[in-house]
């Protein structure tokens, strides 16, 4: 027999029990990371120990990444606001182009091309490079997401992750597990002012260059019978396959937009950070995943805001938060900055700063 | 890389991995082409069929191997490229001889090889049945043999005859085969294994399955004394994945939640018993060069503060992310897994973690008479918390909470709707799943006595979600055979060692393509699964 429990503490015990543990916590939380974030910002300020030319520095170096980023969110997104399913290989359709672009690229330096016709050089290597990442997407795409359309969503989830795997460790089998550093393209070194601050050459080509594949994308998207295929079957793949529209070949054509514009982000990514290896995707990938939430998965001026907010953060972020704070070695802490920002994102703003609130789909 | 199967004898001196894998790949093309076509046309003439499909197929090898050879001629070597196209695996390929003969051996082999595939759609079904599975044994048992030889003399019994050089004697093949073939076909006319061991004295269709189990212990608590402590050990390892999955089958089988950063557990459990009873000088005493007498606590006070942080850190991580929808939730976990990692390599806590060196010097479990320490014992320690995970999540499985959490999978809304708090059930499952995963780790921990930050990487979530995907989501036993195949095996075939992870990855997207309720599957789980598949064919006729 258990006592009942007497007027009283069972009226405290529900009032207790009303109260949105979760909401408050939540804020709490919210409070204390702005409080965080204001309090190690004044602090590394007040040391003085960067001055605005740094600040620029790091700035147009996160604008950059953040450019590489975008572009490979948008991959992401094109094909969530599609298929709702996240192509989790899609950083593995990445690395496929540039470490395939490796190759070509030492072969033109061995034959002193890549000097003497840099601008035809470069452009070879992005056709390259683009190729194999479409390649590899529509494969992807044939191979293992295709059959499972309609499944449960953990399948496909499941599904991308081996092939993730899969694709790394098969370029692995073909070019070795070597990081291999690209040749230097002489044309492209140096820096420019603008406004006064240096920029270098490379960081200037990736940011304009990504501009102008975001901008392209766009308008196809915008603009062209084949966008609009592509934003019906978005919006509702049966009526948009009732009004006529071939729902397999546009799904095909969002994976290889998708993926030439990784092989693209895979040739800029290289002119910032040099080196390819089997696994240089992964990450990038994360990132770009992250990007893409950030900005509101599903929109496309979402994913080219959010590679720039995340870019800008990860490279200003750990000095500008945690340097004042006494934390040695801030930098290693990038992808604490990189992910917190997913999770907090996921939390608080679930739709992502650009896209719609998120429905609950089955 | 592929040259290195070639070392690895089958059946010494007669056959190799390597020339098997070439065959399979042939053969398996063959059998597919020669079969009956879908579309209910006249089936072809099976053998010509099949010798047609083998000798294509030899002959886009044979292309392959003159392109290479041709490129080289030009000055163009392959190898600079594809790092695997290696002088030995041109050798394989030609059977040694130049590369002209080479070829036409290889299209005349393969035609060979299809032909005798497409003769077994001649073969009445039984019989096809038992060709296959006949040679199915012969490779698994030859390719098992090092182990197998192992367990022969550790019965007393003279192996030589089986065995030579790590693979089967012509005799020991011929046995394998034989008896397979005879087994089966004898079990066959039986009307099956239950049937035929009923025959046996002693044994009743009801105390059969308590004999099997009586069998089935004897065996696991054998085994140990039967092989070396090399495979002691990689059994231990084996038991490592079972908790570690057990932990995640819990989150991903019962609760249906992705979590791919299931490694952050298995982390917290060993970098907890690590920091608890480590030694290490800057964790005890206030001089950093003296190594301390004891660590803060033993191992088995340890344990339970492990499991209760896990746990605790199990509700932390979950609480405010498991409202989101299963492929966000999925990316989360992630990131919560390399946050993990990244705190425990940085500079900022190296004071308490070690940074990249991890923490050192932690003791074995007490008392030191014992040695836990010997692959033998500690597979003993394992598998009683194996044995206790394994009770634990097959009582869950079926309890009220059990019950909630396959409602939740099923619908989430009809669950809410019939009131079952999907947050509090979801936090639950993540929570226990934490608890029982950083068992791993914390066993990990003592048997290696280091946590370091090198074996908490996202591969070893992978690996875990590999065993419980390719086991079954939600099926107990299929983690155990997950464990065994995914764990064991590569530990065994060291020739699979480098191919692991890319095995790893084909396993996921195989099995998701066309089983996904895995080897071993839970009934429950798999009813859901071809429901979905059922809906998705009506809806895809609706669709096209």
């Amino acid at each position: 027999m258990t006592a009942a429990p007497t007027p009283m503490v069972r009226g405290l015990s529900t009032r207790l029990a009303r109260l949105p543990i979760r909401r408050i916590s939540l804020i709490a939380l919210g409070i204390a990371i702005i409080y965080g974030v204001v309090a190690g910002t004044t602090a590394t300020l007040r040391t003085g120990k960067f001055d605005t030319h740094d600040w620029v520095n790091f700035l147009v170096q996160g604008i950059a990444r953040g450019s590489v980023y975008a572009l490979i969110a948008l991959g992401y997104t094109l094909v969530y606001g599609i298929l709702l399913m996240i192509n989790f290989a899609h950083g593995e359709v990445f690395m496929a182009g540039s470490f395939t672009a490796f190759f070509v690229a030492s072969a033109l330096a061995g034959h002193g091309f890549l000097d003497r016709q840099p601008i035809i050089s470069f452009v070879i290597l992005l056709l390259v490079s683009v190729a194999t990442s479409v390649t590899v997407a529509l494969l992807l795409e044939r191979l293992a997401y295709r059959p499972l359309r309609g499944a449960p969503r953990l399948v496909p989830l499941i599904t991308a992750i081996g092939a993730s795997l899969f694709l790394q460790y098969t370029f692995r089998g073909l070019y070795g597990e070597q990081a291999q550093a690209y040749p230097e393209i002489d044309a492209f070194q140096g820096t420019v002012q603008i406004a006064g601050f240096p920029v270098t050459k490379e960081q200037l080509i990736v940011i304009v260059g990504a501009l102008i594949l975001w901008l392209a994308l766009y308008l196809f998207i915008e603009r062209t019978r084949t966008g609009r295929a592509m934003r019906a079957v978005g919006e509702d793949r049966q009526i948009a396959a009732l009004m006529g529209i071939d729902v397999d070949r546009t799904i095909r054509i969002t994976f290889a937009v998708g993926g030439a514009l990784a092989g693209a982000a895979g040739i800029l990514y290289v002119l910032l950070f040099n080196q390819v290896n089997f696994t240089m995707g992964f990450i990038p990938g994360l990132k770009a995943f992250t990007a893409a939430v950030l900005g509101g998965i599903g929109s496309i001026t979402g994913a080219a805001l959010g590679g720039l907010i995340l870019g800008v953060l990860e490279a200003v972020g750990p000095t500008l938060f945690l340097t004042g704070t006494g934390i040695p070695s801030a930098f290693q802490l990038t992808p604490i900055v990189s992910f917190g920002i997913l999770v907090l994102v996921l939390i608080f703003l679930p739709g992502g700063l650009l896209g719609a609130p998120e429905e609950k789909r089955a | 890389m592929i040259e290195r199967f070639n070392d690895r004898n089958v059946v010494t001196g007669i056959i190799q991995l390597g020339l098997i894998l070439l065959i399979i790949t042939i053969g398996g093309f063959a059998y597919r082409a020669s079969g009956r076509p879908k579309d209910g046309t006249a089936p072809p003439e099976p053998v010509m069929a099949g010798a047609v499909a083998g000798a294509a197929s030899g002959a886009m090898v044979a292309l392959f191997v003159i392109v290479v050879t041709l490129l080289a001629e030009a000055g163009y070597v392959a190898r600079d490229m594809f790092e695997s196209v290696t002088p030995a695996l041109l050798d394989i390929l030609t059977f040694q001889q130049n590369p002209w003969v080479g070829s036409a051996i290889m299209i005349v082999m393969a035609a060979g090889v299809g032909g005798l595939a497409g003769y077994a759609h001649r073969l009445p079904a039984e019989g096809r049945k038992l060709t296959f599975l006949g040679l199915g044994t012969l490779l698994i048992v030859g390719l098992a043999a090092p182990i197998v030889d192992v367990m022969v003399k550790g019965l007393g019994l003279p192996s030589g005859w089986l065995f030579r050089r790590e693979g089967l004697t012509v005799a020991g093949a011929l046995l394998v085969l034989v008896v397979t073939v005879a087994l089966r076909w004898y079990l066959d006319r039986q009307g099956g294994f239950r049937r035929a061991a009923a025959k046996l004295p002693g044994i009743t269709d009801s105390n059969i399955k308590k004999v099997g189990l009586t069998a089935a212990a004897v065996v696991v608590l054998a085994l140990p004394w039967l092989v070396n402590s090399f495979i002691s050990e990689v059994l231990g390892t084996v038991g490592l994945y079972i908790l570690l999955g057990l932990g995640l089958n819990i989150v991903v089988g019962y609760a249906g939640l992705l979590d791919l950063g299931y490694v952050a557990f298995y982390a917290v459990g060993a970098y907890v018993t690590a920091v608890t009873t480590s030694l290490v000088g800057y964790l005890v005493t206030d001089d950093p060069l003296r190594p301390a007498q004891n660590g803060w606590t033993s191992f088995w006070l340890a344990l339970p503060i492990t499991v209760v942080i896990a746990f605790l850190i199990g509700v932390l991580i979950g609480a405010p992310v498991l409202r989101l929808r299963g492929d966000y939730l999925a990316i989360v976990t992630l990131g919560f897994g390399e946050i993990i990692r990244t705190l425990v390599l940085s500079d900022w806590l190296k004071p308490y973690f070690g940074g990249p060196q991890g923490v050192t010097d932690v003791p074995a479990p007490p008392p030191a008479s014992f040695e836990f320490r010997q692959p033998q014992r500690l597979y003993y320690l394992i598998l009683a918390f194996a044995l206790l995970a394994l009770f634990v999540s097959s009582r869950l499985k079926d309890s009220r909470i059990g019950r909630a959490w396959a409602a939740m999978r099923e619908d989430e809304d009809i669950a809410e709707g019939m009131g079952v708090s999907v947050i509090k059930y979801k936090t639950l499952a993540f929570a226990i799943g934490a608890a029982v995963g950083c068992l791993g780790g914390a066993f990990f921990a003592a048997k290696l006595s280091v946590a370091n930050p090198g074996s908490f990487t996202l591969l070893v979530s992978i690996n875990v979600l590999a065993v419980v995907v390719l086991g079954g989501m939600g099926s107990i036993p299929g983690v155990v055979v997950g464990s065994l195949v995914l764990v064991g095996l590569p530990e065994l075939l060291r020739e699979f060692g480098e191919y692991r992870l890319h095995i790893y990855g084909a396993i996921l997207v195989l099995i998701m393509l066309y089983r996904p309720a895995g080897l071993i599957p839970d009934k429950r789980r798999a009813r859901e699964l071809a429901e979905a598949k059922e809906l998705k064919e009506t809806s895809g006729v609706a669709a096209s």
